[in-house]
Formats: structure tokens, C-alpha cells, sequence
């Protein structure tokens, strides 16, 4: 065989493996990887997202449509821009190579920067993966109530700690402290007995829920507005009626032995009702006034717990799944630092390094592809 | 290594075309607003909109890869590297689906038992609420107590 090629002046090169560099064969093995890893991670957000009785709207949780599809048009850009230079380094031409490098990591460097900007704007409303850092619920219940006023008996703490022996306390102090204590009875206070006196679960639960809408406005509900917009009236009549009641239970000055003491007791569980009805009316048109945003939004500092029912599932992929793809940028963006470095120059012998390079960037930007409308959209 | 080296410059001329990747840079944007838009325009059925924002976002990954990476011009090694990875995904994401995705469609009593509480919009709204009923009252038993003394003040 060989013989016979020699006389034919046959010369056979042998080609281990595939017929393409080495770098860029591991580049495309290391991308056959990557495309699995990230399916497992969509895969993961599928089960959680499809398999949960209830997902968050995209509003509930501070997530803009908008930011997303920006980011989406300058991962696009820079897309395009590695492509160009990879372009102008086959060509030779190392400074326009370059210049695209730049262009390509400005433009990375803009869509972490806006998703750092997006993370920031979830952490200031409460919104973590976990706790104790997230102050989502997942539904108004008991441990809800008990939660939102257990971070009011800190606040008053707080407040009440900030100053020294006899010292007063600043204007806005003061202020704070009266709105926390107002809270404590005419929210808390009235939403737990309002659960517990009535026999009715529906109305238990619309107390409940009316505690989680006061505080945070996720979702219009037209039971709650309802329900705020028809409480005035009620409470006035209840509390002309625990009026007339206290007045007959203490106008009985002829009563004597035991039927005295339970007058008197009487009278005093009934003085407590009317001063807890008292209380609620008058924290109800501050309640009122927080109406379109929530206490949540209207006062930041008191940063209650909320109930965002699915939120914490959708934190836990929601950042598993960006987070996994901001490090992916940010080692992109590593490489073309790496890449500008100024004694490098481009031309077509080590274009292959771009090209390598490119193809890790261009899938980092394929993964935004499918996370964008899947994160944003759905 | 070489001779490929210089292959890989041959076909330099069908795909160094700059005017090809800016027209392709076009599309990828066009079709980012389409699914955008179709968020919008199928606000009230989401399965088609999903739909729709899948197939918009399957173009615009085949175009990344086709074009961006080349791979419309490689040698036939780019199915012997892409083709076992994308089909294990593939796979997996079209048998959560219906396994696990879907599962939500019909809840049983036992899952809506156990699940959190929807939204007044949600679905499966009137399931849960009769749940509710039965829980408050396991869970606000120290309140009932509470509840029973003031009955007995009262009367």
C-alpha cells in the first residue's frame, strides 16, 4: 500500500480525531456540557413553575418586562459585535479587531450592570431566595399574623432603643413610633380577634387576607377594596352598639352581689372590644391612604412580611436560573479583558482564539433567548 | 491542523460576509419585539402566547447557531457534537411536561390540602377556599379559647 502511494507521490497526512482544532473541539464538548447543564436548570424551573397551584405575576414580584427586553437587544448587540471581530481578525486587522473586543465588553458589562440594577430593586422589596433575608409568605395565615407583628415589636423596640436615658425623640421618631403602635392594635390586634370571634372560616380568612393586602398590594383583589371600602360603616355601627352596651352595663347602680361582679366583667370585656373597634377606626384611614401602593411601599422603613403566594419558589429559580447565567457572563467578560490586553495582536493565525471565545458568548446569549421569555413572559 | 487551517480560509469568501451578519442582527431584534408583542397581544390565552414565544425563540436560537457560530458551514463533526446534548435536553424538558407540568390541571384533594393559597384570581380558587375553612380552625385554636371565654362574658 504505501508502496504503491509513494510511486504515486501520494502523500497521506493522518488526522487523529475530528477535523477541527483542538480548541475549538473542546469549545463545542464544553458547550455540549453547558447545553445540558442548562437544560437541567430550565428543566428544574419547568417542574416548579408548571407544577406550582399558584406562580406569581411578573408585577407581583417587581420583575419590568421592559429591563428584560432591553437586556435581551444589547446581549443581541454584543453578539454581533464578537462575530465582527472575529471577522476583522481573520483579516488582519488587529485594532479593528480589538475595537469590537471593547465594544463586545461594554455591552456585557451594560447587561450585568442592568441586571445587578434588577437584583437590587427585588432585595430592597424583600424579595430573597431564602430567609431570613426574604420576607415573603406564602399564604395569610396565623404564623403570617404572628410574623407581621412580631417585626412591629421590633420596630418599637428599635425606635424606642435609638435614644438615651431622657432624651427625646427626634420628630420623624415619634411619628414612626405612634404609626407602629397604631399598627399593633388596629391591624394586628383586630385582624387576630376578628379571626377568632368570628364562627364564619370565610370571614376568619377575609381578616387574615386583609392584613396581607393593607401591607403589600400585589394583586388588585376586588373582595379586599371591597371589603376596606365597607369597614367604615361597619365599624361606626359597631361601635354605636358596644356603646349602648357599655352605657346599659354600667347604668345599673341597683345591682348588688353577684350580679355586680358580672356586670362588671361584663362591662370591661366590653370596654376592651370597644377600644380595639376604637383603634382600628382610627389607623383605617391611614390603611386607606396607603390603598393604591400598600404600608409596605408607603412607609419602606417598616418593611413588613408580605404574602406573595408562589414567591419563594419563584425567587429560588428565578435567581438560580439569572444567577447561573450572570456568572456565565461575567467569565465572558473576563475572557475579553483578557483578550484586550495591549501587547495581543489579532491577525488570521490566532483568530481561532475570538472564535472560540465567540462561540462560549454566543451561547451564553442563546441561554438568554430561552430564559427571557420564559423568566419575563410567562 | 495546517491544511484545515487553509480550508477554513477558503470558505472565508461564502461567510465573511459582513452585510450577512448585520441582516441576520436585524432579525434577532425584529424577532425579540415579536414576542414581546405577542405577550401583549395573547395577554388573555398565555398557552398560545407560550407558544408562540417558544417557536420565536427556537428561530432565533437556530440563527445565533447557524450563523454566529458558524455552524451552517462546518464539516459534518458539528451533529456528532451538538446532536447527543440537544436531544438529552430536548427530552427532558418534553417529558417534565406533561409529567410534572401538567399535573396542576387536575388537583386532587389531597394536594389542594397541602398547597399554598392561590391567588383570589388563581386557579383553583374555590377548591381552596373551603380548605381554608378547615384549617383556620386547627390553627387558631388558642384564639378559640380566647373566643369561648368572651361568649361566656357576653351572656
Amino acid at each position: 500500500m504505501s508502496e504503491e502511494g509513494h510511486s504515486h507521490h501520494l502523500e497521506l497526512e493522518y488526522h487523529p480525531g475530528l477535523p477541527l482544532p483542538n480548541g475549538k473541539l473542546f469549545m463545542w464538548l464544553f458547550l455540549s456540557t453547558e447545553i445540558m447543564f442548562f437544560a437541567g436548570l430550565l428543566g428544574a424551573y419547568i417542574v416548579l413553575r408548571f407544577g406550582a397551584p399558584v406562580w406569581p405575576a411578573p408585577h407581583d414580584v417587581h420583575l419590568v418586562e421592559f429591563w428584560g427586553a432591553i437586556n435581551t437587544f444589547f446581549l443581541i448587540c454584543s453578539s454581533v459585535t464578537i462575530v465582527f471581530a472575529l471577522e476583522m481578525a481573520k483579516r488582519g486587522a488587529s485594532a479593528a479587531a480589538k475595537g469590537w473586543l471593547l465594544l463586545t465588553l461594554i455591552l456585557g458589562t451594560i447587561f450585568l450592570g442592568i441586571k445587578a440594577y434588577e437584583y437590587s430593586s427585588k432585595f430592597s422589596h424583600g424579595i430573597y431566595p431564602s430567609k431570613p433575608r426574604s420576607r415573603m409568605h406564602e399564604r395569610a395565615d396565623v404564623n403570617y399574623l404572628s410574623a407581621v407583628g412580631e417585626r412591629l415589636q421590633a420596630l418599637q423596640s428599635e425606635i424606642e432603643g435609638s435614644v438615651g436615658e431622657g432624651q427625646e425623640l427626634s420628630e420623624t421618631g415619634r411619628q414612626r413610633l405612634q404609626l407602629v403602635k397604631r399598627l399593633q392594635t388596629g391591624l394586628v390586634q383586630w385582624a387576630a380577634s376578628t379571626a377568632a370571634l368570628n364562627d364564619d372560616p370565610v370571614a376568619k380568612q377575609q381578616a387574615l387576607d386583609n392584613v396581607a393586602y393593607v401591607i403589600y398590594r400585589g394583586h388588585r383583589s376586588a373582595a379586599d377594596e371591597k371589603y376596606m371600602q365597607e369597614e367604615t360603616a361597619a365599624l361606626a355601627q359597631q361601635q354605636a352598639k358596644l356603646t349602648k352596651q357599655k352605657s346599659q352595663l354600667t347604668a345599673r347602680p341597683d345591682a348588688e352581689g353577684e350580679d355586680a361582679a358580672v356586670a362588671a366583667e361584663q362591662a370591661k370585656a366590653v370596654t376592651a372590644q370597644l377600644a380595639l373597634v376604637n383603634s382600628r377606626a382610627e389607623v383605617l384611614p391611614e390603611l386607606q391612604e396607603a390603598h393604591e401602593l400598600g404600608l409596605n411601599e408607603q412607609y419602606p422603613w417598616l418593611k413588613l412580611p408580605m404574602v406573595i403566594a408562589g414567591g419563594n419558589m419563584w425567587a429560588s429559580t428565578y435567581f438560580l436560573t439569572t444567577g447561573f447565567h450572570a456568572i456565565h457572563v461575567l467569565v465572558g467578560l473576563i475572557t475579553f479583558l483578557i483578550l484586550l490586553m495591549p501587547h495581543i495582536q489579532f491577525g488570521p493565525h490566532n483568530a481561532g482564539v475570538i472564535e472560540n471565545v465567540g462561540l462560549y458568548w454566543h451561547f451564553v446569549d442563546l441561554v438568554w433567548i430561552f430564559l427571557f421569555p420564559l423568566l419575563y413572559l410567562f | 491542523m495546517t491544511e484545515h487551517d487553509t480550508s477554513a480560509h477558503d470558505d472565508h469568501g461564502h461567510h465573511g460576509n459582513l452585510g450577512l451578519f448585520t441582516t441576520i442582527f436585524i432579525a434577532l431584534c425584529v424577532l425579540t419585539a415579536l414576542s414581546f408583542a405577542s405577550f401583549h397581544a395573547f395577554h388573555s390565552t398565555p398557552k398560545v402566547s407560550w407558544l408562540v414565544m417558544m417557536a420565536i425563540s427556537c428561530v432565533k436560537a437556530m440563527l445565533v447557531i447557524l450563523f454566529f457560530m458558524h455552524l451552517k458551514w462546518e464539516a459534518n463533526w458539528k451533529y456528532v457534537l451538538t446532536f447527543p446534548a440537544l436531544l438529552m435536553s430536548f427530552f427532558l424538558l418534553v417529558m417534565l411536561i406533561p409529567d410534572v407540568g401538567w399535573r396542576g390541571d387536575h388537583i386532587s384533594r389531597e394536594r389542594a390540602l397541602h398547597m399554598a393559597v392561590p391567588a383570589v384570581h388563581g386557579k383553583a380558587h374555590g377548591h381552596d377556599e373551603a380548605e381554608q375553612g378547615h384549617e383556620g380552625h386547627g390553627n387558631t385554636h388558642p384564639e378559640e379559647q380566647h373566643h369561648d371565654a368572651h361568649e361566656e362574658s357576653a351572656h
